[in-house]
């Protein structure tokens, strides 16, 4: 049932794939025989053949994942999208304290040791990869105005 | 021959430039830490890395040699979590868990440990040595591959992919394809007509490889951490002071260089990596070797061969890889595309265009085999603390990698969105038993599948009979049917066999 649906959301795809190849693509000109079009309309026949081989004998039948699994991984998709909104504007420490502490303590760390780890993981990460390793985190724009407020106006 | 040996001069000399030299040990050192990771396999730790050594700004042959100790170190360390939590790190790991783990449970752990070590070490090394006779010979050979001999290889190595790996032939061909179709968004190179784009200028370039890598091995593997979360922690056996015997290297001695020999010979193969190779020799050697029934229960031959196995394959995968550009695993596909990042075109012409980085590469890798050996043998006990980190400081760690990696590279809050989602997709793929090295594979191939196909009817001005006409693209037409038709009928084979033997008793 599962491969069902999940090869029939992908047939919408694959057709709609296949509709752009077969009518969209064009080229002006072109120098090769093929063009830009034939290798995309290839591809959408064998996928499209594939799903209907799938649709027509599914073999994963259940998910075998129990109800409390899904909430604790829709809420895992959650935090991850807030952490990837928050990453800029509150800075990578701030944003990784938050997100450590959130994930450690869904998944089974106490409070206390959660927050340890979370401002572990946000302070030692950005000295480790910001000075030692040199490379680019955000300082976070929050952060920057809190500190120097003065300077961002300046330069805005 | 002469060849061989001036481009090892050229590989050690850069493998042994000391910054070099420092780079396989840490990678090596890391790889093992990684690999030692209960659930993590060497195709996520190179997938969450590789953003990373990438953003570190090293020079192509360098980050390569790092990235390919940190591959090594995992397949050396996947065995740790193995052999005393029974938890493989990955697919290739699954064998040696069958003798690993009842070996460390009746006390050996720490003789298991160390035999494994010592089977990985001659597998890999034996792999290198093969690897660098057989790969100059192959590249000189494969300079003469016309567009349309290209097309039959890779028609050949997704054949082989569908064929031996994964549960489902047509999911994994599926999954292929789903590679080549998201290798298609962006603007078309030899015409300048843009893909799939719908006008959104991020993508206009191709969806970035590293965001596929990332989302797909990194955050689906974290998603399936949080899935199989238990509660409770994972009880991992104690290392204790005992260590491999002579007899029993004696005793494995020639599961160890067949194993090699199999497992060489399978990462060759196109698309088919270290879990093939590692099954096979452990099946090769229970049908020799098993008169007493002791496979299964802690018999050293059961663990040297899978290890040997896995070892010699990841050498082997490393061959076409270097030679053709196709690459043998999920995680030289990974490899590949580092190189492609650093505008590096692996194949024939990289041994003659690029020596520093093909023969550095091939000299970091024995460098890399002896350190794992010297790291591995004293420092396992310290590995095996890796097993005791709780899984909820593990699952964020992941994911702050891998967020770290992506921005460092891109610098584009949007890509962080975008691996998660890459991420929730790839853990449906997986959760509904498509394998993800195929898409990789797809996806790093798409681009080269494709300008071969259109060169190869631009020569020959549209007419399609081109494909077929040369000697090379025939045989390797020849070999893509054998390939899926061989192991349909061996087992239909063992199956009437298995049916007369019922019948009979």
């Amino acid at each position: 049932m599962v491969d069902r649906i999940f090869a029939g959301v992908l047939l919408i795809v694959t057709l709609a794939y296949a509709v752009i190849a077969f009518t969209a693509i064009s080229a002006p000109f072109q120098y090769d025989p093929l063009g830009p079009e034939s290798w995309p309309q290839i591809l959408s026949v064998v996928a499209i053949a594939c799903l209907l081989v799938i649709l027509w004998k599914p073999d994963a039948i259940k998910m075998n994942v129990a109800r409390q699994t899904w909430f604790r991984l829709a809420a895992t998709v959650v935090m991850l999208a807030a952490y990837s909104e928050l990453y800029e504007p509150l800075g990578f420490i701030l944003s990784t304290i938050l997100f450590g502490t959130a994930l450690s303590a869904m998944l089974g760390a106490g409070i206390l040791r959660s927050v340890i780890f979370g401002v572990a993981a946000g302070v030692g990460g950005y000295l480790f990869c910001v000075t030692l390793l040199d490379l680019n985190l955000p300082f976070g724009e929050l952060v920057e105005w809190l500190f120097e407020p003065s300077s961002t106006e300046g330069a805005s | 021959m002469d060849a061989v040996i001036s481009g090892l001069a050229t590989g050690f000399g850069v493998a042994l430039d000391p910054f070099n030299l420092f780079l396989v040990l840490a990678g090596c050192f890391l790889g093992t830490l990684i690999g030692a990771l209960p659930g993590l396999g060497p195709i996520n730790g190179v997938a969450i890395l590789l953003p990373i050594a990438y953003g570190l700004g090293f020079g192509p042959e360098s980050a390569l040699i790092l990235l390919a100790g940190i591959y090594y170190g995992a397949e050396y360390g996947g065995r740790i979590s193995s052999i005393l939590l029974n938890v493989p790190g990955d697919a290739s790991a699954v064998m040696t868990t069958l003798d690993g783990n009842p070996m460390a449970r009746g006390g050996d752990a720490g003789r298991a440990l160390s035999l494994s070590a010592i089977a990985s070490f001659v597998g890999g090394t034996f792999a290198v040595i093969l690897l660098s006779l057989f790969a100059p010979l192959l590249a000189s050979f494969a300079v003469t591959f016309s567009p349309a001999d290209y097309v039959a290889l890779m028609v050949f190595a997704f054949a082989s992919l569908a064929s031996l790996v994964g549960r489902s032939t047509v999911k994994t061909l599926l999954g292929a394809v789903i590679g080549l179709m998201l290798a298609t968004i962006g603007i078309d190179a030899n015409t300048g007509v843009p893909r799939f784009t719908f006008g959104i200028p991020d993508i206009l370039a191709g969806i970035d490889f590293l965001i596929v890598v990332v989302g797909l091995f990194g955050m689906a593997e974290l998603l399936t951490l949080v899935e199989q979360q238990v509660s409770g922690k994972l009880k991992s056996l104690p290392v204790d002071k005992s260590f491999v015997k002579m007899a029993d290297l004696v005793k494995c001695k020639w599961t160890i260089v067949r194993s090699s020999i199999i497992g060489f010979f399978i990462g060759i193969l196109p698309g088919t990596g270290a879990s093939v190779a590692s099954a096979v020799a452990y099946g090769t050697e229970k049908r020799i070797n098993d008169d007493e029934k002791t496979f299964g229960t802690g018999d050293v031959r059961g663990l040297a061969a899978p290890e040997a196995a896995n070892n010699a394959a990841a050498g082997g995968a490393m061959v076409p890889m270097l030679t053709l550009g196709i690459p043998g695993s999920g995680t030289t596909a990974i490899l590949l595309g580092a190189l492609l990042m650093f505008n590096i075109q692996p194949g024939p012409m990289m041994f003659t265009q690029r020596p520093e980085v093909a023969w550095g590469l091939i000299a970091s890798m024995y460098i890399g085999n002896v350190a794992l050996l010297v790291i591995n043998l004293p420092l396992v006990g310290l590995f095996a603390r890796m097993l005791t980190i709780p899984q909820h400081y593990l699952t964020p760690l992941i994911a702050i990698l891998a967020f770290i990696g992506i921005y460092t590279i891109v610098g584009n809050p949007f890509d962080l969105l975008l691996i998660t989602g890459l991420g929730v997709f790839g853990w449906f793929l997986r959760k509904l038993d498509f394998s993800l090295a195929p898409v990789i594979l797809g996806f790093v191939l798409g681009s080269l599948f494709e300008n071969n196909l259109r060169r190869a009817l631009s020569i020959s001005g549209g007419d399609w009979s081109i494909l077929v006409q040369d000697y090379k693209s025939v045989t390797l037409y020849v070999l893509a049917v054998l390939v899926v038709i061989a192991p349909i009928w061996l087992a239909r084979r063992a199956r009437r066999m298995e049916g007369d033997a019922t019948s009979r008793g």
